[in-house]
């Protein structure tokens, strides 16, 4: 800094702190294809929390006894599970396909490519749908 | 010159978060879609016989100790999963109030009552 700059800087009179507040206007996310579907992505979150209360309250309302047991089966229920089955496999693919980003191995000294990994992960969670699905529907007859 | 060393210091609570996060997310991938293909559509709509239709077989596996495991990391581990998302996503929707410390304790918190709710529901509904 030069000795002038120096000088003016310190006779001037300190002008008011501004406020230079830049916010993001409230529809950011709707102006990119991208944009929109990260916001989707990171939503997914809410719909699947849902979902995930319903089944605790069907769990809880086994305690209620063979007379009151009642399974849902309104319209309405079958609707939100669709809509929620949406979100999840959004949640489904864009997180599996995550690993191929995060994971990083080597075998034998080469890396293992991503699309491999992420392959792994799509087989674990077909896989994982055939065991849980079998048991659901498999321990419905007794 | 002043580079001190710093102490080493484990983050070991960044550690356990990002852990419960990551696993949260894993999880909630692999294992919710078919629950709520089979238990939200298919069962109600009477395609498959499914178990939770009716009070008996629903009763007799909930009585299973290993169910009532599988069923605690498949209801508890996602909210962790959920609450650092849904936390992140009100930041970036323009509420830095969300970054705080009390919203913090909101949404873990809040992924904690879950998983002692599920806890309680498991052990009392249909106990072992």
């Amino acid at each position: 800094m030069t000795t002038e700059a120096t000088t003016e800087a310190t006779t001037e009179v300190p002008a008011a702190p501004r406020e230079y507040r830049w916010r993001m206007p409230a529809n950011w996310w709707t102006r990119n294809r991208h944009y929109f579907l990260y916001t989707v992505r990171e939503f997914t979150a809410l719909p699947l929390a849902l979902w995930l209360l319903w089944l605790l309250v069907e769990i809880r309302r086994a305690g209620d006894g063979p007379a009151r047991y009642a399974p849902h089966s309104s319209t309405a229920f079958v609707v939100f599970s669709v809509v929620v089955l949406a979100f999840a496999l959004y949640h489904s693919y864009t997180f599996l396909t995550l690993a191929g980003t995060i994971l990083h191995f080597k075998v034998l000294d080469r890396p293992v490519p991503a699309r491999l990994i992420v392959l792994s992960q799509f087989a674990a969670w077909a896989a994982a749908s055939v065991v849980v699905a079998f048991v659901l529907i498999w321990f419905a007859h007794e | 010159m002043s580079e001190a060393v710093k102490p080493q210091r484990l983050a070991l609570m960044h550690l356990f978060w990002w852990f419960m996060f990551a696993q949260g997310g894993v999880i909630a991938a692999l294992l919710i879609p078919v629950h709520v293909l089979v238990q939200g559509i298919l069962g109600p709509l009477g395609i498959v016989p499914v178990v939770d239709r009716h009070y008996d077989t629903w009763v007799s596996v909930l009585g299973n100790p290993l169910v009532k495991l599988y069923l605690l990391v498949l209801i508890a581990f996602p909210f962790f999963h959920f609450a650092h998302r849904l936390r992140y996503l009100l930041v970036d929707f323009g509420v830095p109030a969300a970054k705080s410390v009390p919203a913090q304790v909101v949404f873990y918190g809040g992924a904690v009552v879950v998983t002692l709710v599920t806890v309680y529901i498991l052990l009392t509904t249909v106990p072992i």
